[in-house]
């Protein structure tokens, strides 16, 4: 496993020999952006087809009370966030489907019970504090080789999984009714999908923070959105933008000393507005 | 009639549908026979489109749904198409005609680029719905009559024994609606499947129906259209003050208004 990565690293020495690039902490960055970035981006113009933002957002704060558990229990937050993230998930997607009531109510119920036990964990527990500021705003420069290859896992898993399933997931976002006609198993794709989205939010937060993870799937699903024709330049497009944003936000970072998370976030911000005033300079079909 | 006469039949005996205690639907009796449309009618809340969703298998009931098919014409489950009512798309969702049909004509990930075979078959059931130039458009940008015409010809792909219409003119003009029926009365011709339609529009049942299931929770009726669509019936679906209220001569529109002023 180290042997993977100091080859990973000095291969990244020959394609950027530049000095931001030197630290060994600023290739574990790059690293863990170009892995997590792109795959959020392309589970996010599913997500976004969906109208999921809000259930991201929920995934990404239940990290928040995975975290807290973890310090609780002697266990390593990292993983605890993972593990609570996709119990988050299926809950949500279960009860959804359940009762009369819209989604976004639900996720509502869900999204404040599950920070308020966090936050009630976190008061009792003094000193955890400290703890929780690398996982509220992200901190890539910090990220373990543990963490690289879980995101490495994770980017193989993703590609596997868009491969197989994603006609069916955007059909089914068309409409449910019409996609089980089709042969779309509704129930168990719609789960699928919520604990890959949860998988891939909690690793995610490592690059960006749980503040800002919804951002690495929203926004370049909806820059592209500006610009694509059709569902293959909608994928591309997004993953474009996340490997972009990705890459020009920390080398950003790097020169202006700002925080690598936030960087990533506004050069993404930066992309859609460039691809919203190309698509208001086009005629409308 | 028996399966034989006909080379398939739906049967469909002592449906019940509950939804948090309440009876949606109760005690409905109805055969829908291939090669007839069958139009299923009745008020707003009538229980039209949970009686499609039992059909297609998609919410809980009792009773029986028997699918009856003559030996010769195969074995094993029916086909069922279904044509929603609309599709609750944003505008500027990036998705296109092609990219739709692809999601269910082939494995290879949409993203990857539409395969040859399904931009042939899309080209060619487009065309045979009269709708070729809309290969490339955007989805979320079609016309009410568009999207019908659209979703009809992928319904069709499946070579459905059933094919099951939600309110196919609603939102259609009515030059682009007699088009669609025209169209729909050609396709049936030729392919010979059992055709169940919601529609609010009597002038549409009356012209393009063989026979008719009034609905209102339960079955009011059903039978052949002229006898079915008596005042007497429609009183029963829709309350006393119900009237079939025609428009101007000159289009021969015909609606039904119930109570609400609808």
């Amino acid at each position: 496993m180290e042997t993977i990565l100091s080859g990973v690293f000095a291969l990244m020495d020959r394609l950027l020999p530049f000095a931001f690039a030197e630290p060994a902490f600023m290739k574990r960055a790059l690293l863990a952006l170009l892995l997590t970035a792109p795959a959020a981006a392309a589970l996010g113009v599913p997500l976004v087809q969906h109208r999921m933002a809000f259930f991201s957002d929920a995934i990404g704060h239940s990290a928040f009370t995975g975290v807290a558990l973890g310090v609780l229990l002697g266990i390593s937050p990292s993983w605890t966030m993972v593990a609570f993230g996709a119990v988050v998930a299926v809950a949500i997607t279960l009860v959804k489907g359940r009762t009369e009531l819209s989604s976004d109510t639900v996720i509502g119920v869900f999204f404040s019970t599950v920070v308020a036990l966090g936050i009630a964990i976190i008061s009792r527990e003094k000193g955890l504090t400290r703890n929780l500021q690398a996982f509220l705003y992200g901190d890539p420069l910090a990220v373990t080789d543990a963490e690289l290859l879980w995101m490495a896992g994770l980017f193989l898993l993703v590609c596997a999984y868009l491969s197989l399933l994603y006609n069916r997931i955007l059909l089914l976002g068309i409409h449910e009714g019409f996609a089980r006609t089709k042969g779309v198993r509704a129930p168990a794709v719609e789960i699928s999908f919520a604990l890959v989205v949860a998988l891939v939010v909690t690793a995610a937060i490592h690059a960006v923070g749980i503040l800002l993870v919804t951002a690495l799937l929203v926004i370049p699903a909806a820059a592209a959105r500006n610009v694509a024709r059709g569902a293959a330049s909608a994928l591309w497009v997004s993953v474009g933008v996340a490997a972009l944003s990705g890459f020009a936000g920390i080398v950003a970072s790097w020169y202006l000393d700002t925080a690598t998370g936030a960087t990533v976030v506004l050069a993404a911000a930066a992309c859609f507005a460039v691809t919203a005033l190309y698509r208001a300079s086009r005629p409308r079909e | 009639m028996t399966a034989s006469e006909h080379s398939h039949t739906l049967e469909i005996r002592n449906l019940t549908v509950r939804k948090g205690g309440v009876e949606i639907l109760s005690g409905i009796d109805a055969d829908l026979r291939c090669g007839e449309v069958t139009a299923l009618v009745g008020p707003n809340g009538a229980g039209k489109t949970t009686l499609l969703l039992a059909i297609l298998g998609q919410v809980p009931y009792t009773g029986k749904i028997r699918f009856c098919r003559a030996v010769e014409h195969g074995e094993g489950a029916p086909r069922i198409g279904y044509v929603p009512q609309r599709l609750p798309l944003d505008p500027d969702v990036p998705i296109t005609v092609l990219d739709f049909f692809a999601l269910s004509a082939q494995r290879r990930p949409v993203f990857l680029g539409a395969s040859r075979r399904t931009r042939e078959i899309t080209r060619e059931s487009l065309e045979r719905a009269g709708v070729a130039h809309l290969l490339l458009s955007p989805l979320g940008r079609l016309s009410g009559g568009e999207l019908q015409r659209v979703l009809f010809a992928l319904a069709l792909l499946d070579a459905p024994d059933i094919l099951l219409l939600d309110e196919p003119v609603s939102g259609v003009d009515v030059a682009g609606e007699e088009q669609f029926c025209d169209f729909l009365s050609k396709v049936q011709r030729d392919s010979r499947f059992s055709l169940l339609l919601v529609s609010h529009d009597l002038s549409v049942v009356t012209r393009h129906a063989d026979r008719v299931i009034c609905l209102n929770r339960r079955l009011v009726c059903s039978g052949a259209t002229t006898e079915v669509l008596t005042p007497s019936s429609l009183a029963a679906m829709y309350g006393a003050d119900a009237h079939l209220f025609r428009h101007s001569q000159a289009d021969g529109h015909g609606h039904l208004h119930d109570n609400e002023g609808r």
